[in-house]
């Protein structure tokens, strides 16, 4: 574990060691967004690993992982901070025979209330302030890693005030004043690209596109999850997940759907990729109806393909 | 280096990337990070500073090369199969090549000789086929291949292809001539990989070249009906943009809209806990986001203004609490299942390809018809009813009635006309449906329409 990667090679290397392959681009990114300390926007189709990548870099620096979920109507009081109202009423309550003591005391209710107002401090301090994940990664001791998955699921509304948190690492609190980031946590938002970011946020960021990895990267990471499989198998599953992946399908298979079949391949011990295997265990990769009939019509019971005739400038016919 | 890293950017920028100040500063800073002797490296804190959209990848991924070189080496010519010739063989060929007229014949023998052409010629070719007037990376195959014409490749090829048959009538062995004929073969690749660069570097640099700014501001006053193909594909970025500034404002709009009065209901309820002592305060709404219904005309006068309308309206989907989407041109369609997926090009697109602007005739009468027979319901109190059209019925029933009814059951009205009262004549029906309208507003140019859009939603 390091505090902080000292060069792109050792991003990869110690995010390797977290069981996260990361390629060039990953690195290099991941390296230079931690140096210019700015958040990393990552995009790309679900399921290649976008949250896995905060994961593997809180794992990699040791650092604390704060998690934001983002969902439609997710609002400050969900992402920031929130009064604790019921615990104030408990311990106000609790604390009856304590207040009245001390105001008791007081000769007018003036006294009484000045009296009040100088332990006002008491229940709006720390003790009842709920800290929810941006408060968290503001307020938090050591550095963090903080994760807010699926931006683009949250409201236009929102994105406009987590601008505002991320621009300056600090939060103002009426009660209790502005509170300051200790520090900087090493931000990571992820975007599944449903909708459009806003041009200020992503001004803010650094950008990394995360596409469906080569075939290389892709048996890597599956021999690497599962070890179980047999080389052989996972070259060919691999290979039929990425003929699929270029098929146009409503819904592409993504990594972790290529690793649950992998799995469900080494369950069901099997030897070899045959039209039984394919036809049982496909509707692990495809989730779609209509995808799964064009998988059967295209690929496992595929027509003869034509042959295709190049030709070169003279005309020939090239035979390769 | 400097003045190439911001050269790239202004092509960029001319490209249709937005680039900001902050941005660009920040390419200079990673680039001073990460050093330039790793070209990747170099090439990845660029990419992940200056580009922020899927989209704009392949911008980049064009234009970088053409400013710091590819990486591969030059593109690379085969050899000269002269080198190794037996005199017969090399007799052979000068009797066969002397069949050709003289200037054919030059470059043929550069060609089989491999020479690449130098800076000088490359800069004559361009100049002869206006490649410094190209400002746009689309044109670079076309340039490359008129340059290629003004070259005479076209012809140069066939004699080639003519030379080789010669020789092989005089005998030359079959080895030989096949050898030959490869290497001419990458040869005249290699030629066409090397003009085909020149012509985007070229284009690259005026592309940064280009002043910035007028053009836009130009395009977004010109009336619809006054621009060229190239300009609405210029312009549709345009709207993405003040789309999404749009919605940002909108939704500060929204969000910082004075609270809603006080919910007593869900107060209550929330405050059981507390032995109904109130804790905390319910609010109603804190701002009523408008659901829409639009209807828009997009006959061939029309489909333009209304497309950019659509795109509008798709790119605020968030700040409005439901859109129902209507295309008439002779009848009335629902696109709304359309813009369900995540990108407004080819959510219109396909709403263009199912509906293709014909000879139909314009008939908005027939379509409020279809309206009333199937979509009424969608109309209720807190419905916002756009209509974009010319108002234009060919002399049709303009069934007054169901319009007023609907208008009506709306909450308010708003029509979007390019054309301004004056031209309301002929079989224009815009004087009776008007009156009906909560507003008529004139949008006849993008930064109308944006500002149309804009009070619309101010709710």
């Amino acid at each position: 574990m390091i505090d902080v990667f000292g060069s792109t090679n050792s991003v990869k290397s110690e995010l390797g060691k977290q069981r996260y392959i990361a390629s060039n681009e990953i690195s290099t990114i991941v390296f230079l967004a931690q140096k210019l300390g700015k958040p990393l926007l990552t995009e790309g189709p679900a399921g290649v690993g976008k949250t896995e990548l905060a994961k593997a870099i809180a794992g990699a620096t040791g650092r604390e992982l704060i998690r934001l979920q983002c969902y439609e109507g997710l609002d400050e009081s969900k992402a920031l901070y929130e009064w604790e109202y019921s615990k104030q009423l408990l311990y106000t309550q609790l604390l009856r025979d304590k207040l009245n003591d001390t105001l008791g005391q007081a000769a007018s209710l003036t006294e009484a209330a000045d009296k009040l107002a100088k332990e006002e401090d008491v229940f709006f301090s720390n003790r009842f302030l709920l800290q929810r994940p941006l408060l968290k990664a503001i307020l938090s001791e050591q550095a963090s890693v903080l994760l807010i998955d699926e931006i683009d699921r949250a409201d236009a509304e929102f994105e406009a005030f987590l601008l505002e948190v991320l621009s300056d690492f600090q939060v103002s609190v009426p009660e209790l004043g502005t509170l300051a980031a200790k520090h900087r946590p090493f931000v990571v938002l992820t975007s599944n690209n449903t909708r459009e970011l806003s041009e200020a946020l992503k001004r803010r960021c650094l950008y990394l596109f995360i596409d469906y990895p080569t075939l290389q990267e892709e048996l890597a990471v599956v021999r690497l999850k599962v070890p179980d499989l047999n080389p052989k198998l996972a070259q060919q599953a691999v290979e039929f997940v990425q003929r699929l992946r270029k098929g146009d399908m409503r819904k592409s298979p993504s990594i972790s759907e290529t690793l649950d079949w992998a799995n469900a391949l080494v369950a069901l011990n099997a030897s070899n990729l045959n039209k039984d295997v394919l036809e049982d265990t496909v509707s692990i990769l495809l989730k779609h109806e209509a995808d799964l009939q064009k998988a059967k019509r295209q690929y496992i019971n595929p027509p003869p393909p034509p042959k295709p005739r190049p030709t070169d400038d003279f005309g020939r016919i090239t035979n390769n | 280096m400097e003045s190439r890293i911001l050269q790239l950017i202004a092509a960029l920028r001319a490209g249709g990337v937005r680039v900001s100040l902050a941005e660009s500063a920040e390419a200079f800073t990673a680039v001073d990070l990460m050093g330039i002797q790793d070209r990747e490296q170099f090439r990845l804190s660029l990419r992940a500073t200056l580009i922020k959209d899927l989209k704009d990848l392949p911008v980049f991924d064009k234009l970088f090369p053409l400013f710091f070189g590819s990486g591969n080496p030059p593109a690379m010519m085969g050899g000269n199969p002269m080198d190794d010739m037996t005199p017969e063989e090399a007799s052979q060929l000068a009797d066969a090549l002397r069949q050709f007229a003289q200037n054919l014949r030059q470059r043929m023998e550069r060609l089989m000789n491999g020479e690449q052409l130098s800076r000088a010629e490359l800069e004559a070719l361009g100049r002869m086929v206006g490649l410094n007037q190209v400002d746009d990376l689309r044109y670079q195959n076309w340039m490359a291949q008129r340059m290629m014409r003004a070259l005479a490749f076209p012809e140069v090829r066939e004699a080639l292809k003519e030379l080789i048959e010669e020789l092989q009538r005089m005998g030359m062995s079959r080895d030989r001539v096949e050898q030959m004929r490869n290497m001419i073969q990458q040869n005249m690749q290699g030629m066409r990989e090397q003009i085909k660069q020149f012509a985007g570097e070229r284009i690259a640099e005026n592309m940064s070249e280009r002043p910035r700014g007028e053009r836009m501001d130009d395009l977004i006053n010109r009336p619809f009906h006054a621009l060229s193909d190239a300009d609405k594909k210029v312009l549709q970025n345009e709207v993405k943009r003040l789309a999404a500034m749009l919605r940002t404002r909108i939704a500060l709009r929204q969000k910082r809209a004075k609270s809603g009065g006080l919910d007593p209901k869900a107060t209550i309820r929330t405050n059981l806990k507390y032995h109904g002592v109130p804790m905390e305060i319910k609010h109603k709404d804190r701002a009523r986001k408008p659901k829409i219904v639009v209807i828009c005309d997009i006959s061939t006068s029309m489909r333009f203004c209304s497309e950019l309308m659509l795109s509008f309206l798709f790119t605020l989907q968030g700040q409005v609490r439901k859109t129902h989407a209507f295309a008439f041109i002779d009848h009335l369609e629902s696109i709304s299942e359309d813009f369900s997926g995540s990108n407004a090009d080819e959510a219109i697109a396909s709403v263009l390809w199912r509906m293709p602007s014909g000879s139909y005739n314009t008939d908005l009468g027939w379509s409020l018809n279809d309206f009333q027979s199937e979509y009424m319901d969608t109309l209720n109190g807190q419905t916002t009813l756009i209509i974009v059209g010319d108002g234009r019925n060919n002399y049709y029933d303009p069934r007054i009635d169901i319009f007023s009814t609907m208008t009506r059951r709306a909450a308010r009205t708003i029509w979007l006309n390019p054309e301004p009262p004056y031209l309301w004549h002929g079989d224009s029906d815009m004087r009776k449906y008007a009156p009906m309208c909560n507003n008529v507003l004139k949008v006849s140019n993008l930064r109308e329409l944006a500002e149309a859009v804009d009070s619309l939603l101010a709710g």
